[in-house]
């Protein structure tokens, strides 16, 4: 299985260690270079992990996973207002990025009351898109039970994050997380920073589960080798958008609009096939600027050449 | 300020005890209140949310916050409770422009063609703003979802009962009770 590094050291002798990325057969996948300074993302397999982290060590660098990497996760909270942002929501989106995930945060547009919450049809289709969600709920155990239909047409894997541990919520989601509820300040103690890092394991351990089936049937080409190829295509090259690409555990979110640059997507080839062959690609429901691209597995691709050739 | 919880769910209990005296303290109320009643009943829905305060909200005058010497045609002023300070600016600049007030330092101030009889009754803050911003921090540390609200003043008691179901008269007589009892412990603490 492949793992996501970040390398944090100087650019003495860097070609090494790029070299020694593509020996082992890994990817580069983020590049950040500040004076004499540098950090590197990069996607190499669990093997060859010891070789890097030689090389890194020969060259005065440290390397440290960063096990959320190349995911993109949503942190929900029940609504917009004050009464649920930003604590302890963006706390919580904070320590995602911290572990080096994309985290976007969301709130719904009729998520507040016991009796009255509810979620649309189109924002669970907008949650379905991320790699995992995460649901911040209250402190009242008969509220946060109650709320369990706002999780339970979701496909994506869910994180709940409540106050008081719920009964019989296990089924709607993946992790449940109790101790963190309504909060009106920063999750600053050193027990609530333990918190936000138990959360941030839930959704790491959620995360390699889907990971490991991954590898079971794999993708037919690695995310991050698709984002190598879509990086040279100039708008998305001049796209000035934070990260015009964002990974996705089986995809990417290119944001530049699908409808303008069909051609280019229904064209592009990649391993001798074209991407829709390999991959769906669908306009976000978030916003019509951006394109998500899920590809296909091995055995999903195995499957339309059988069927093509009957 | 002494907050006292009601409430069947010990987390939840909690965890709004701690919210209400972040959100006071934030809103810079904490030093009015004497005391907080919080009666939670999620399962209903039902919240009661009462404070007796230091003092009755009353009107503040210049004279309450400053003190005055006349010199020719002169007004020295000198604050000396500083949190009326912007108040008692803001006032002096609406009568008698920018250019006929000048901050010697933070709270001396010489008003030009001002006399202290024009100036001493000038009011400076309402009971009203204090009981408006201490009802918006209510409101703030209610659930978002319990929209259904009542408001009972009386003196210096303060309660709100809310709900998200319609109000009933027996919810709003349970926060008519919690209104009473805590009108009766207001007579009690001596005004400060």
């Amino acid at each position: 299985m492949f793992e996501v590094m970040m390398y944090d050291g100087g650019v003495y002798r860097s070609a090494e260690l790029f070299e020694a990325i593509e020996d082992v057969g890994g990817t580069v996948l983020h590049i950040n270079r500040s004076a004499q300074m540098l950090m590197v993302t990069m996607s190499i397999p669990e093997e060859d992990r010891h070789v890097i982290e030689g090389i890194a060590k020969e060259i005065g660098g440290d390397i440290r996973s960063v096990p959320l990497a190349g995911t993109e996760i949503a942190v929900i909270g029940c609504t917009l207002g004050r009464h649920h942002m930003p604590h302890p929501v963006c706390d919580i989106a904070e320590a995602m990025r911290q572990g080096g995930a994309i985290s976007v945060v969301m709130g719904l547009a009729r998520g507040r009351g016991k009796s009255t919450s509810q979620i649309s049809k189109r924002e669970i289709s907008i949650i379905d898109e991320y790699d995992a969600a995460i649901f911040m709920l209250g402190n009242f155990k008969p509220c946060v039970e109650a709320k369990r239909t706002l999780l339970e047409d979701i496909s994506a894997p869910v994180i709940l994050v409540s106050g008081p541990m719920p009964d019989g919520m296990e089924d709607c989601c993946e992790a449940i997380v109790s101790g963190v509820g309504r909060k009106a300040e920063r999750m600053k103690s050193s027990e609530e920073r333990a918190k936000l890092a138990e959360i941030s394991e839930a959704v790491n351990q959620v995360l390699l589960r889907k990971k490991r089936q991954l590898e079971e049937d794999p993708l037919f080409i690695h995310p991050a080798e698709l984002k190598l190829l879509l990086e040279s295509y100039e708008p998305i090259d001049m796209c000035l958008r934070p990260a015009p690409i964002v990974l996705h555990l089986d995809g990417l979110r290119v944001k530049i609009p699908y409808r303008e640059h069909k051609d280019y997507f229904d064209n592009l080839e990649v391993y001798g096939r074209k991407l829709p062959e390999i991959a769906d690609i669908i306009e976000s429901k978030l916003e019509d600027s951006s394109t998500l691209i899920k590809i296909r597995t091995m055995s999903q691709i195995e499957d339309m050449d059988r069927q093509a050739k009957e | 300020m002494e907050i006292d919880v009601v409430c069947d769910d010990v987390y939840g209990g909690e965890a709004y005890g701690k919210l209400f005296e972040t959100i006071i303290g934030d809103i810079g109320k904490s030093f009015m209140i004497a005391k907080a009643k919080l009666v939670l009943k999620p399962e209903v829905p039902l919240f009661v949310f009462s404070v007796i305060l230091k003092n009755a909200p009353g009107c503040k005058t210049m004279s309450d916050a400053v003190s005055f010497r006349e010199e020719g045609d002169e007004l020295h002023i000198s604050i000396s409770n500083e949190r009326y300070a912007p108040d008692v600016l803001s006032n002096l600049w609406q009568k008698f422009g920018r250019p006929n007030v000048q901050q010697q330092t933070r709270f001396d101030l010489i008003v030009t063609g001002a006399k202290q009889a024009d100036v001493e009754d000038m009011v400076i803050s309402t009971g009203e703003e204090a009981v408006e911003e201490i009802l918006g921090a209510f409101w703030r540390a209610l659930p978002e979802g319990i929209r259904v609200r009542d408001a009972l003043i009386d003196g210096k008691v303060i309660t709100v009962v809310a709900t998200e179901e319609i109000m009933i008269q027996e919810r709003k007589e349970m926060g008519l009770a919690v209104h009473k009892e805590m009108i009766k412990e207001g007579e009690a603490i001596l005004d400060v």
